[in-house]
């Protein structure tokens, strides 16, 4: 049987999330495509791991719960990549929207040397989307992202595949759960400071949430819909983003009597690149409440299209990169 | 110019020819024929009735329809028409006063039109910020467009936050 070796970079909560997914589906799709998915190597920050003949998800995860996913340390994840063989890239390092962080490097050498990537690192797809696509097609190698906008709702294939043919105008949605957590709360009279307090002490929020309630998670989600839906280059400095820090219960209360409600909307077409909070009226397709996340796809044969799910979490996310995986698998038994 | 839409009971000869008559204008006048229901039962003077509904781009067009009915020999017996408008919700956050918002929707009105407008305020809170709902409706998409572009200009200049509506 044919094998898919495949390196987790990244063994934090979705890198170990893949694993047990694997785990779970691996022999199901070696059945139904021929090719076997098998880890053989992971690494975090501190310690890697390779081991030519696989590696066993079950021993990665046990590995990680005494501390380290490895027994080498790690000294640089590039060198570590470029000293093994392997054929898929899983980048799930922390991200970072400044620079990109080790992720970006960890993805050009990938793609670089001719390995396929599947990453659900959001910065350096936001800051070098059109340079990694690049460096994919000139080694004729795929790059796929699915969990990298929705967490496990299938925003990208949706687009790209299902609505194929179809001429896409917009796509406007919530992609952000911490901010449509902290708006529902503030749709049941809560102040923005408790509702975001409430959400840090249920772990929807972080202890700095300035990435999500500024805007800037969404944006960088709708970088990645711009460039990969829209074929527009840009990145991150291009979006126009406002987030919801401004947004009082006097302004919830009075859109509530018109009944609105005010969400973070993400949207996309030619002509918009925007993060803002726009007024939603319930009932709409939009006006979700809770950690969901949902889109509305605006196509000119098939009207609005709307796909709701959830946007983050370890299975969730992990789903979207078993299905990046088992395309990319798919794509390469079609291509030989 | 405004799109309207267009509803009309006509009575027309109960003879072959007839009924394109009267609907081939309306595609002449690059009208979108909505939908089209017959009366049989609606016999009088032996014309049959007809209900149509469609849309047109302005009212000119509509004008210019009726002579070409009328020279037609098709009966009008009840016409109504509306105007098409596009939504303008904004929500406003910050330091707002009436006389400031009133200013800003003056321009909006005189350069753009406004078909219909409605603004709510909330208290002034401890922080002299506020909220104003403003809703109205425009006539034309690209001025609701224009509107849009203005009132975002204006309310970055005084650091408002603008929550606008999602639009048609």
């Amino acid at each position: 049987m044919k094998r898919m070796d495949l390196v987790i970079a990244g063994f934090g909560t979705v890198g170990q999330g893949f694993a047990e997914v694997l785990d779970m589906r691996g022999k199901s799709i070696a059945l139904s495509t021929g090719v076997e998915p098998r880890i053989v190597g992971a690494f975090d920050s501190k310690s890697a791991i390779y081991d030519e003949e696989g590696l066993d998800p079950n021993l990665l995860l046990y590995n990680k719960a005494s501390g380290k996913v490895g027994n080498e340390p790690l000294v640089d994840g590039v060198a570590f990549l470029e000293s093994i063989d392997y054929d898929l890239l899983v980048e799930v390092s922390p991200t970072n929207i400044v620079t990109g962080g080790p992720g970006l490097h960890h993805m050009r050498s990938a793609l670089g040397s001719g390995k396929h990537l599947i990453t659900v690192n959001k910065g350096p797809l936001a800051l070098a989307f059109s340079e990694l696509s690049s460096i994919a097609r000139e080694n004729c190698v795929e790059m796929r992202y699915e969990g990298s906008v929705g967490g496990g709702m299938p925003i990208i294939n949706l687009c790209r595949e299902s609505l194929s043919g179809q001429e896409i105008s917009s796509v406007m949605g919530i992609l952000n759960g911490t901010c449509n957590f902290i708006l529902s709360r503030m749709d049941s009279g809560l102040p923005f400071e408790q509702a975001l307090k409430e959400a840090q002490e249920l772990g929807y929020a972080e202890s700095d949430p300035s990435y999500d309630i500024d805007g800037i998670d969404t944006a960088c989600k709708v970088v990645i819909l711009a460039n990969s839906v829209f074929e527009i280059d840009c990145n991150i400095h291009d979006v126009d983003v406002s987030g919801i820090t401004a947004i009082t219960e006097e302004a919830v209360a009075m859109a509530a009597e018109q009944n609105y409600c005010i969400r973070l909307i993400g949207e996309v077409s030619k002509e918009r690149l925007e993060v803002s909070p726009r007024l939603v009226l319930k009932g709409h397709p939009l006006s979700v409440g809770g950690t969901l996340n949902v889109a509305q796809v605006n196509t000119d044969l098939a009207g609005p299209i709307s796909i709701s799910g959830r946007g983050a979490g370890r299975l969730e996310t992990a789903s979207a990169i078993l299905s990046d995986l088992l395309a990319i698998i798919r794509s390469s038994v079609n291509n030989k | 110019m405004d799109k309207i839409r267009v509803n009309a009971d006509l009575y027309v000869k109960d003879v072959p020819g007839q009924l394109v008559a009267a609907l081939e204008p309306i595609s002449v006048m690059e009208g979108n024929i909505v939908g089209v229901v017959h009366h049989r039962d609606q016999i009088m003077n032996d014309r049959i009735g007809i209900n149509v509904t469609f849309d047109l781009a302005d009212s000119e067009r509509l004008d210019r329809l009726l002579s070409v009915w009328k020279e037609r020999d098709v009966h009008i017996s009840r016409i109504g028409s509306v105007v098409e408008t596009f939504p303008l919700d904004y929500l406003l956050i910050g330091d707002i006063s009436p006389s400031w918002l009133e200013t800003m929707l003056d321009r909006i009105r005189d350069s753009l039109g406004i078909e219909s407008l409605d603004i709510r305020y909330s208290a002034v809170t401890n922080t002299g910020n506020r909220t104003a709902l403003i809703k109205a409706k425009l006539t034309n998409k690209e001025n609701l467009r224009k509107a849009e572009q203005l009132i975002n200009e204006i309310v970055k200049e005084r650091d408002i936050l603008a929550v606008r509506g999602l639009g048609k």
